[in-house]
């Protein structure tokens, strides 16, 4: 067995103490590591033996945060490359070389890119309504102010953690008229409403949004009310593993965060249930914004086919991305 | 009087509108029993109750109430000072005791339709959703309640707390987690703050998102309202005025310092569910569609359209 470079073990040492964070910077450090893994190869030049080593690592890169998203994204990105490349060792070394360099080139311009498609989609004077933090939302809500767009945003404060007041303030910071609601206002401001634009944790090949709790009661409401809804969403939000059938894990946080320490130790007798995502149903959502293109929520197995594919090297490649064991509902 | 934004807060702190409405019918009595003449009476009743029903706006209640005060306020021509003071403090009381006895009454139907084994998710803090619980209890029926904390101002936690320490195993989620939790749960029951001549139900901010989720599970949706949170003014066409809270009064020194004075946020205090996501309002006269409002308006008072004075010529008279 050849030795795995240091710096490849440094890198996955970094994600997995969580010295590297963010579902984009986690992505990009794992296909760094499968380039790095490459290019620092010392073993025998036999094409397959490469590839063997090849998947070693990829496993090995992905155990380190089996529960990130991202990540499987990323390494299944290139080890498809490398799949299906043919030639010898050199140019396989290459084709994990340019995969890596590319997803890692795609990844940062992601968010800037889904910000001027989405951008093009609100209209002059539109009401828009986001909920929670998303690094891609505001890009298309800051994106489309940029263009010259009067557009109002309502925020949900988004409880328990109130990330929603950080979204206020990058809105507030670029110039858009923003006003933060509570999220019980949701369906209230609803009718005053022309477009809902949100972020994405996961999207699952059947066009199912995971994303922050309370998404899925603001994408019915808009459904109600026939306001379009869409979802602004890297490519490495789309997860390879739910192609192979594994359900989504909704992690469940502590009750501390929703009711003070105190008043819970006051009163033993009530449970908090803190679920951290909900799960929004593909009927509900108009357009998933990717940085490749805007697609049908039900399309998100195309995107998913495309880039990380379909084998059974990919499949026990994601597998191992699930092979633990958490508290949570499986969706 | 104090300034009406400040009343606004005080009055929608006291949590149920039941709550809010008792309060105000105590404070009432304390006019009755101290204002020297009865002409000072009269004006300080006349210029109490306008405070309080702008106050807040909402509650059916609170009107219902005080134009009855303040019907027997006029007919008080040629009456004996104490005679009309007697008068009067019966007349609060009979209301501070009828709300009262209308809540056991409803709370003893509702607990009735909820079967045993059953999960009944909640929203906000209502008095008469509490009592529905506790007959459950009383009735040997074993439930458990979710009850949402109800942001902006957080009631959800005196619910839990109430139900707990009866005994009920409580759940609580945040406001956003409703649809996540509705195929957990079998059915809804909230209270109401107005009941509109259409069977809308005006109630706590999220009460419609709730009824909305529960339609699209297809959960029941029960609303806890004795017979006088029927609005007769929205038979007229009046609209129901939707109060909203300011920041400060919402937020935590820290956080308001933090959040800055530019803050811009809207926090509303109610909301409206349409009637067709409710399937029952359960009240002390039985439990209706929400759709026969005009029904059990009429068996309340005697005729359909209801014939009863407006409340702003009523406060007119009184105050000139």
């Amino acid at each position: 067995m050849t030795q795995l470079p240091p710096e490849v073990v440094r890198i996955a040492e970094d994600i997995k103490e969580m010295r590297i964070r963010g579902a984009g910077r986690i992505a990009r450090a794992g296909a760094e590591a499968l380039k790095l893994a490459a290019q620092k190869y010392r073993g025998s030049p036999s094409p397959e033996d490469f590839r063997r080593y090849m998947e070693r690592v990829a496993h090995y890169v992905v155990s380190t945060r089996p529960t990130a998203v991202s990540l499987p994204n990323a390494v299944s990105f290139v080890m498809k490359r490398l799949r299906e490349a043919e030639g010898s060792f050199r140019e396989l070394v290459a084709t994990v070389v340019a995969a890596a360099d590319e997803f890692i080139e795609t990844s940062l311009r992601a968010v800037e890119t889904i910000g001027r498609i989405g951008a093009r989609m609100i209209k002059d004077g539109e009401t828009i309504l986001t909920h929670c933090h998303s690094t891609a939302a505001v890009s298309v809500l800051v994106a489309a102010r940029k263009m010259g767009k009067e557009i109002k945003v309502y925020t949900t404060e988004t409880r328990p953690k109130f990330q929603g007041r950080i979204t206020y303030r990058q809105l507030a910071e670029a110039g858009v008229n923003a006003t933060q609601i509570p999220d019980s206002a949701v369906r209230s401001v609803m009718k005053r409403v022309d477009k809902v634009v949100v972020g994405a944790d996961t999207i699952t090949s059947d066009g199912a949004l995971i994303n922050k709790v309370g998404t899925s009661q603001v994408a019915l409401a808009a459904h109600e009310a026939r306001v379009r809804l869409f979802v602004a969403a890297e490519t490495y939000k789309f997860s390879p593993a739910s192609v192979h059938g594994v359900p989504v894990l909704i992690e469940e946080r502590p009750p501390e965060e929703v009711a003070p320490r105190k008043w819970l130790e006051r009163n033993p007798g009530v449970k908090v249930r803190n679920p951290a995502f909900d799960v929004t149903p593909p009927e509900y959502i108009d357009a998933i914004i990717t940085e490749l293109g805007v697609i049908p929520p039900k399309a998100a197995a195309m995107v998913l086919r495309e880039l990380f594919g379909y084998s059974a090297e990919a499949e026990k490649l994601v597998l191992v991305a699930v092979e633990h064991d958490e508290a949570g509902v499986y969706y | 009087m104090t300034d009406l934004a400040d009343r606004t807060v005080q009055l929608y702190r006291i949590m149920g509108s039941t709550e809010a409405a008792d309060y105000a019918l105590r404070e009432a009595l304390g006019i009755i029993k101290t204002a020297g003449s009865i002409d000072e009476l009269r004006k300080k009743l006349a210029s109490f109750a306008a405070d309080v029903i702008k106050a807040r706006p909402t509650s059916a209640l609170m009107l219902n109430t005080f134009r009855d005060i303040l019907m027997a306020l006029t007919n008080l021509e040629g009456v004996e000072p104490a005679e009309a003071r007697r008068l009067l403090a019966e007349k609060v009381e009979s209301w501070i005791a009828r709300a009262r006895e209308s809540v056991e009454k409803l709370a003893e139907i509702g607990a009735r339709r909820i079967p045993d084994e059953t999960r009944i998710l909640t929203h906000s803090y209502s008095y008469s959703v509490v009592r529905t619980l506790e007959k459950c209890v009383a009735q040997g029926k074993r439930i458990e309640v979710v009850v949402t904390e109800s942001r902006p101002t957080g009631e959800g936690l005196a619910t839990a707390e109430t139900l707990s320490s009866k005994g009920i195993p409580v759940t609580l989620i945040v406001d956003s987690a409703a649809r996540f939790i509705m195929k957990d749960v079998d059915l809804v029951l909230m209270g109401a703050e107005a009941i509109a001549a259409n069977g809308a139900v005006v109630n706590k901010v999220g009460s419609s998102l709730i009824a909305l989720a529960a339609h699209e599970a297809r959960r029941r949706v029960f609303i806890a309202a004795g017979t006088y949170k029927f609005s007769v003014e929205t038979v007229f066409g009046e609209l129901v005025e939707i109060p909203s809270l300011p920041p400060r009064a919402v937020l935590s020194p820290e956080e308001a310092e933090k959040l800055g004075d530019d803050y811009k946020a809207w926090f509303p205090l109610m909301d409206v569910t349409p009637p067709e996501y409710i399937d029952a309002i359960i009240t002390e006269m039985g439990m209706v569609a929400p759709e026969a409002v005009p029904l059990v308006l009429r068996e309340l008072y005697g005729s359909w359209p209801p014939r009863l004075p407006d409340i702003d010529e009523l406060l007119e008279r009184l105050s000139g």
